[in-house]
């Protein structure tokens, strides 16, 4: 048993037994659904299928409906594109990385992320898919052998490193996810009473004992796992941002890119997990499991990737100037000046500005400030990613082709609409999968609990420490 | 183990003993018995196979009745003995609507005519230095027109108010000669109201008809005997230009319209003359214009107008002035020659402010006397007179001015057309025939004609839709296209030119002076007509096959030109009162490189070809100085007065002659001040008439949108002619905006030197221009790449040591170099004026569909080759940072046009790059590049992710947003519709939504030029394979060949002094190269006047 110092703050709040754990994290299950549960998915199931119309009006007409040209070819689909899977970063992170770190406030946060972190890939997944103009010919990306001879991807496009990327990431992290997941299937399983659900988590938790050598082979595979997981958080923002970097047009062809497209994720990824859990710890009373603390961790990281973002867009801006490049020197001046000025000062207020704001403990700790902090972090990141996109396309090399780029309905009605799936997925994920890793939960409650911290858990002293 | 329980059904079978029958059921099929004579009721045929058979039969049904698309491909029964399937035929032929001319090659596929271009051997057109065929794009565009599914498909006769009757020609002549006979008897007048005829054919048929019907002959002021005295054909120019023919009349007793020779112009001067533009010779004008713009012998080129026309935009020296200023500009000028030569002032002039530019221009005309010309656009005789003296003066005729070879255009008459509106009026006119032409929407008073063609008993029209006029005459016998006619032109004295036919017509339709023959009797074929004219002047066969016969040395001139008599006094007075009464506003019409006087409304190419200054395409509009706009509507920048996609134009009234009109207002850098043009020919359909397909866009629901408004109205007749400038108008904003749609909608080319590259004639030859490329010359230099080895060889690695920038590479290069073919393309930007005739060419050659106004607004212009348009601004870097300017506000400031700017423009097509960054990108290869330097696109590999067109520093790949061939905006497309789709060339396929497209330098054609000469057994000759747009380029700006011929002209022309490659230095090696721009101006220029020091740096 490892042994925490009684100066960190407890992870686990009040006096929780084993069995207070699952109780607290299979009721939300077992019981019907709050009624606001009912009026959010029923809201985002609207809007989920308002997108799903937009989409399929899209496919009718063709990609002219939405608001993009012959200058400006992508616009809010790679935007939001990268925005999702951006999004869907801090899942692995949080999964991978602070687990190899032994980061134990990743317990209470990890499965929800790393379920945000599904959902917002295939959220992203779904716009490279439809932004193609014969759609029906997407498998074509993919390098499937066919009687055309020769006829192959090609392995030169980053559009291509995207399509292996992305599904790797995507593939990778199911199966992680999944696999935590079984332990607390198996869990439910036992504890529900109703036939289908006994039969529904049966089959979920393939057949799990909970036997040792079963734990044991568990903590080998999350291992193995997160250490293949803890490269992909990295390749695959790198790989996205090579759609741009790789390109020619000023203010794409950026070296930076990787490791700002990186930690811009990972900053909007914790925004959107601040967004999710604060909505979710207050909505299924899970305050003793998603501590204040909690929250600050994840404000502090915040603070970290939106500061570096804010370094990246500086340097940008200086190597711009120092570089010395006509092109490149109008792109990022046409960004800040422009006609598209306030879309970078919104980034730049959102994603600089604010993030250090959380300098101050006391606002870091506020929840109501960090809720509204991670919205307007997420509204940044899509700025930025629309600044990237369409200001550097919209006035590129040659001035006879600049024009401007005004956004559709179906643009604004697809983007909402992935929202409402993503949401919607997410509802549902909260009501019949376990939010919180409860075995995961479970193995920290004596190192981080609060009453086995100060003693007051029945049955424990606090142990001295000479 | 097998696990089925078996059962013995016999004891032989249990013990496997010789099975006794082997086959219990052994019968044979029913299918004989199902299928014989005996039918099914006596056949032996059980139910079962009954159901078989029908459950067959039924599933085979449904397979075949499942939809494939049957495409029929038709052999010939009796192949004609030229055409093969998939190879086309060219035909010599020759185009005229009064309004352009040229001689040209009309090339066919299986009997379809489907592309135009100037014909390369003969004609007053062809370029003798490029050996090209010059035409505009409304004659290279006209083909699609044969196609107008709008067109009338027979006569028609008025059955009532709105309601006509197709009938057979029979019915229709039978009704015309009745009528007719009785009109001649009536001794009540005939008058045949056309174009200008240069066609001997119909002028004879309009002879036979006057004998036919014109009573008793006249005898002529000169003895002579005309037949028919109550027949009178009146010729009437939809774009007057009588003021010139009566000036040359006053001056020199001759009423022609000159040929001019722009070759031997040293020094050239317009005064409000658009003469690269415009109709007539204009095909003529511009390649002449065009030989000497090259630097070696460049003429020097002053334009005087108001609007920033096409050819002011070509013009060395330009001046603003207004159209109130131009009698003024013309005394002025010719007082300061005639100061010069030894003439006779006139005096009186009052060109204020302006004495400077004039007494320059005058010294150089002086110093060129005898080559030099100056020509003049109004319509003023007495303006034309001072002109025509001042040509005199500086002993131009006999050089630059020919008199004695003039042409035969614009023989109109407006007086004699104005006499014919009050002669209807009073009703003396007892029949009228109308062809070629469109009073009722050109004239001035065209509501007047109306009025009067209402009493004209028999009224026929012989236009080929029921349009403004047509639709209210009484018949209507429509007449062929030009590419189903048979016709003999004559566009000067003793040159002979032929149309022949090249599709059989397509409706019941005939051409109007065979119509005239018909009724006078005549029997035979309108060829047999046309044949028997031309008699034995040359060899019929020869002369059809080479596009006509030069015929000089039979041809006895009758004119003999006289020295200049004019009366200059009285011109002056006459000019000056045309100019009188200037108001605070002036009205300048003008007409457009596509749509021209509006002949051409319906045809879609020319809608969508974006006018050359101003980049707007489907409708017309106020062209305003960008200075009056701001003011009028309170903005600080010529920047915010954008037009694009959501920003809409303003709406402005102007008021002239009587007449308001409210159009869009388009600020146009290099307008006076105060001044306003406007296009004619829009506005045509106004009053519901169906002038053709693409005349006036359909929505959805029904609607009709009139393209543009038609500024006839503003016309008015000034001295006798019709003036195209109305010097007291007014102008007010009305509040209202408009959607227009740009293909362009930046005006400058913010200091870019790498993409705009131009100097002075001075600076170009002070360096050597046949000797090694000198990459120091301060205009063409190449750009430097600081390196990270010592490459100067001083030892020490630093900022000095440089390597051109295009040999700093991370790819390997293509096998392009030495081997095979590599396709390269050269466009010389001092030839190039900007028409625009390259853009339909490529239309019609490629299947380019036509998007519609609404499209191009969203800048999705599908345009494989466009002309990108620069004006110059009064910011550069170099001159911002010796001001102290930041970065911030120079950018914006170089955003401004200037008042008065130069106009750069470059043709842009696909770049061709060995180093496509578009072909690394794409995620299916879909785009690659050939072993001959050819940047392909596979279109059925392409998904559509538009990745190459982001990555494509040029951008000149085109999406299909929409499936455009069949439901957006097929109204407009030409694919839409059965007949218009004949126009699409079966070599290139047509492509579907989803899929980018772009120019693929015609490799239809290269492949085609190459199997010629795969089968000749011989390599492929320079010039023998053209790209659509480098053979429509009659001026020779663009050449195609191949560059590993180390004698091709494209491979000279890319080792020139003047070769850049856009956008050098980011190292994709494209190949097209351009010919930096040389002004024949003293100044610097003002787009690129810092390229030597930004190079240094």
């Amino acid at each position: 048993m490892h042994s925490e110092s009684s100066l960190r703050e407890p992870l686990i709040l009040g006096h929780r037994t084993y069995h207070d754990i699952t109780v607290d994290l299979v009721k939300p299950i077992e019981d019907k659904a709050p009624r606001m549960w009912y009026i959010l998915i029923t809201i985002a199931a609207i809007i989920a299928v308002y997108g799903v119309g937009c989409i399929l009006y899209l496919f009718s007409k063709g990609i002219g409906v939405w608001g993009l040209n012959k200058t400006v070819d992508w616009a809010w689909d790679i935007t939001n594109f990268v925005w999702w899977v951006g999004i869907g970063h801090a899942g692995t992170l949080i999964s991978a990385v602070l687990l190899l770190f032994r980061q134990k406030w990743r317990m209470a946060v990890n499965r929800s992320a790393e379920a945000m972190t599904i959902f917002a890939v295939i959220m992203a997944a779904t716009f490279p898919m439809i932004h193609m103009g014969r759609i029906w010919m997407a498998y074509w990306v993919f390098p499937l052998p066919n009687q055309f001879g020769s006829l192959w991807v090609n392995f030169n496009s980053p559009l291509l490193w995207d399509v292996f990327a992305i599904s790797t990431y995507f593939s990778v992290s199911v199966v992680f996810w999944y696999i935590g997941l079984i332990p607390d299937f198996a869990t439910i399983r036992d504890k529900v009473v109703k036939p289908w659900q006994k039969k529904f988590y049966g089959v979920l938790s393939f057949g799990w004992t909970g036997n040792a050598k079963a734990w044991q082979r568990f903590e080998e595979v999350s291992l193995v796992l997160a250490g293949l997981s803890t490269p992909l958080v990295f390749s695959v923002h790198s790989v996205v941002s090579f759609d741009f970097a790789t390109s020619v047009i000023p203010g794409w062809h950026t070296t930076i890119f990787p490791p700002y497209f990186v930690s811009g994720a990972v900053f909007s990824g914790f925004a959107m997990v601040q967004t999710l859990l604060l909505v979710m710890r207050k909505t299924m009373k899970l305050e003793a499991y998603v501590t204040i603390k909690h929250i600050e961790y994840m404000n502090i990281i915040i603070i970290v990737t939106g500061s570096i973002v804010g370094v990246a867009y500086i340097t940008e801006l200086f190597i711009s100037w120092y570089g010395g490049v006509e092109y490149e020197s109008y792109a990022f001046i046409n960004r800040a000046t422009g006609p598209y000025w306030w879309s970078y000062w919104a980034m730049m207020t959102c994603n600089v500005i604010s993030p250090q704001l959380f300098w101050v403990r006391s606002w870091r700790r506020n929840l109501m400030f960090t809720f509204f902090m991670s919205l307007v972090v997420n509204t940044g990141m899509w700025f930025e990613r629309f600044v990237i996109i369409v200001t550097s396309l919209h006035r590129d090399y040659l001035p006879s082709a600049w024009t401007m780029f005004h956004p559709t309905w179906v643009d604004v009605g697809i983007f909402l609409g992935t929202i409402g799936i993503f949401f919607t997925l997410y509802l549902l994920f909260a009501r019949y999968f376990p939010v919180l890793a409860l075995n995961e939960l479970k193995s920290i409650l004596k190192t981080s609990g609060e009453s086995y911290k100060n003693g007051t858990a029945p049955g424990h002293a606090v142990e001295h420490h000479h | 183990m097998a696990t089925t329980k078996r059962y013995w059904q016999d004891l032989g079978e249990l013990s496997d003993a010789p099975q006794v029958p082997t086959n219990e059921f052994n019968q044979p099929l029913a299918l004989p018995d199902a299928l014989g004579d005996k039918g099914l009721t006596g056949a032996t045929t059980g139910r079962r196979d009954f159901l078989k058979f029908l459950g067959f039969s039924l599933s085979a049904a449904t397979l075949a009745a499942c939809e494939t698309p049957v495409i029929k491909s038709i052999p010939y029964v009796t192949k004609p003995e030229d055409i093969v399937a998939g190879v086309a035929n060219w035909y010599a032929s020759t185009f005229y609507d009064g309004e352009d001319y040229g001689s040209v090659l009309v090339k066919t596929r299986e009997g379809r005519p489907i592309h135009i271009k100037g014909n390369p051997r003969f004609g007053i057109n062809l370029n003798t230095a490029a050996r090209k065929g010059n035409i505009n794009a409304r004659i290279n565009s006209s083909v699609i027109e044969l196609y107008d599914s709008h067109r009338l498909k027979g006569p028609q006769l008025r059955t009532g108010e709105s309601a006509w009757n197709t009938v057979d020609h029979a019915t229709a002549d039978k009704a015309i000669v009745d009528q007719l006979t009785k009109v001649a008897a009536s001794g009540k007048k005939v008058v045949l109201l056309t174009n200008t005829v240069i066609s001997p054919s119909a002028k004879a048929a309009i002879s036979a008809f006057r004998t036919r019907f014109g009573g008793t002959p006249v005898t002529n002021a000169d003895g002579t005997m005309t037949a028919g005295g109550n027949v009178s054909h009146i010729q009437y120019d939809t774009i007057s230009h009588n003021g010139v023919t009566n000036a040359n009349l006053k001056s020199f007793g001759l009423r022609v319209f000159p040929s001019y020779d722009l070759t031997k112009a040293d020094v050239l001067v317009g005064v409000g003359a658009d003469f690269l533009s415009g109709g007539g010779s204009g095909n003529e004008n511009t390649w002449q214009y065009s030989v000497r713009r090259n630097p070696d012998n460049m003429s020097r080129h002053w334009q005087f107008e108001a609007r920033m026309s096409l050819t002011g935009a070509n013009a060395d020296e330009r001046v603003m002035i207004k159209p109130s200023q131009v009698p003024a500009v013309v005394i002025a000028l010719h007082d300061a020659v005639a100061r010069r030569t030894g003439g006779s002032a006139i005096g009186g002039s009052a060109a204020e402010g302006l004495s400077d530019r004039i007494e320059k221009c005058a010294t150089e005309l002086a110093a060129a006397k005898g080559k030099s010309l100056v020509l003049c656009g109004s319509n003023d005789e007495g303006t034309q007179i001072i002109v025509n003296s001042i040509n005199a003066l500086l002993g131009n005729y006999g050089s630059t001015i020919d008199l004695t070879d003039p042409t035969n255009f614009f023989q109109g008459d407006d007086a004699a057309v104005q006499q014919l509106v009050k002669d209807m009026n009073a009703g003396s006119i007892g029949a009228l025939f109308i062809a070629g032409v469109n009073p009722v929407y050109t004239l001035p008073n065209g509501a007047e004609f109306a009025a009067g063609l209402a009493k004209v008993g028999l009224s026929v029209s012989f236009s080929a839709h029921a349009d403004e006029t047509a639709s209210k005459c009484g018949t209507i016998f429509p007449d062929h296209h030009w590419l189903e006619s048979w016709n003999d032109l004559s566009p000067k004295p003793g040159h002979y030119a032929l149309a022949q036919p090249t599709i059989n017509p397509l409706f019941n339709t005939r051409q109007w002076p065979h119509s005239l023959l018909v009724w006078s009797g005549a029997s035979g074929s309108y060829h047999d007509h046309v044949r028997a004219t031309f008699g034995p002047m040359a060899d019929w066969n020869q002369s059809v096959h080479d596009g006509g016969a030069e015929i000089k040395p039979v041809q006895t001139l009758e004119i003999t030109p006289r020295p200049f008599a004019g009366d200059l006094a009285s011109a002056a007075a006459s000019a000056k009162k045309s100019a009188g009464g200037a108001g605070a506003w002036e009205v300048e019409l003008y007409t457009t490189e596509g749509i021209g006087s509006g002949q051409h409304a319906n045809n879609p190419w020319l809608q969508e070809l974006p006018d050359p200054i101003t980049k707007v395409t489907w409708d017309n509009y106020v062209c305003m100085a960008p200075a009056d706009l701001l003011e009028l509507t309170g903005k600080q920048h010529v920047r915010d007065l954008r037009i694009g996609e959501q920003d809409k134009a303003y709406m402005v009234k102007v008021t002239a002659n009587g007449v308001s009109l409210e159009l869009p207002a388009v600020p146009v850098p290099g307008q006076t001040p105060k001044t306003v043009s406007i296009a004619l020919g829009y506005g045509r359909g106004a009053n519901g008439e169906d002038v053709g397909r693409a005349a006036s866009l359909r929505d959805a629901d029904g609607s009709v949108t009139v393209i543009g408004k038609s500024a006839y109205p503003l016309t008015s007749i000034v001295n006798g002619t019709v003036a195209y400038d109305a010097v007291n108008g007014s102008l007010e904003s009305t509040g209202a905006r408009y959607e227009m749609g740009l293909t362009q909608t930046q005006l400058t080319g913010m200091d870019r030197h790498s993409i705009i590259k131009e100097t002075t004639l001075s600076t170009w030859r002070a360096h050597d221009p046949r000797g090694e490329k000198d990459e120091q010359n301060g205009y063409n230099e190449k750009v430097m790449l600081a390196v990270h080895e010592d490459v100067n060889h001083d030892g020490h690695i630093n900022a000095h040591d440089k390597v051109p920038a295009t040999e700093v590479d991370l790819w390997g290069a293509h096998p392009v170099e030495q081997v095979g073919h590599h396709w390269g393309m050269s466009i010389d930007l001092n030839t190039c004026n900007g028409c625009g005739a390259c853009i339909t060419a490529c239309h019609s050659e490629n299947n380019v569909p036509v998007v519609g106004k609404d499209e191009v607004r969203r800048s999705r212009d599908m345009h494989w080759l466009r002309l990108d348009r620069y004006y110059s601004s009064d910011m550069t870097h170099a001159k911002g940072k010796t001001e102290g300017m930041g970065k911030i506000e120079r950018y914006l400031a170089m955003e401004e046009p200037s008042a008065s700017p130069s106009v750069f423009f470059m043709p842009v097509m696909c770049q061709h790059c060995d180093h496509a960054p578009c072909e690394t990108v794409c995620p299916v290869a879909a785009t690659s590049h050939s072993n001959e330097g050819l940047n392909m696109m596979a279109y059925n590999r392409c998904i559509g992710t538009r990745y190459c067109s982001n990555n494509c520093p040029y951008k000149v790949r085109r999406f299909n947003w929409f499936n455009y061939v069949t439901e957006k905006f097929g109204e407009v497309n030409p694919a839409w519709d059965e007949l218009g789709r004949l126009v699409l060339n079966p070599d290139v396929v047509v492509r579907s939504r989803g899929v980018i497209e772009k120019c693929t330098m015609c490799v239809q054609q290269i492949q085609a030029g190459k199997l010629a000469a795969k089968k000749a057994g011989r390599p492929v000759k320079d010039g023998e394979i053209e790209t659509a747009c480098s053979a429509a380029c009659g001026t020779g700006a663009i050449i195609f060949g191949d560059l590993n011929d180390k004698d091709s002209r494209v491979a000279a022309r890319f080792k020139d002094e003047r070769a850049y490659h856009m956008l050098e230095e980011i190292g994709v090696k494209p190949n097209i190269s351009y010919l930096a721009k040389v002004w024949n101006r003293e100044e610097k220029p003002e787009l690129a006047a810092a390229v030597t020091e930004e190079a240094h740096h």
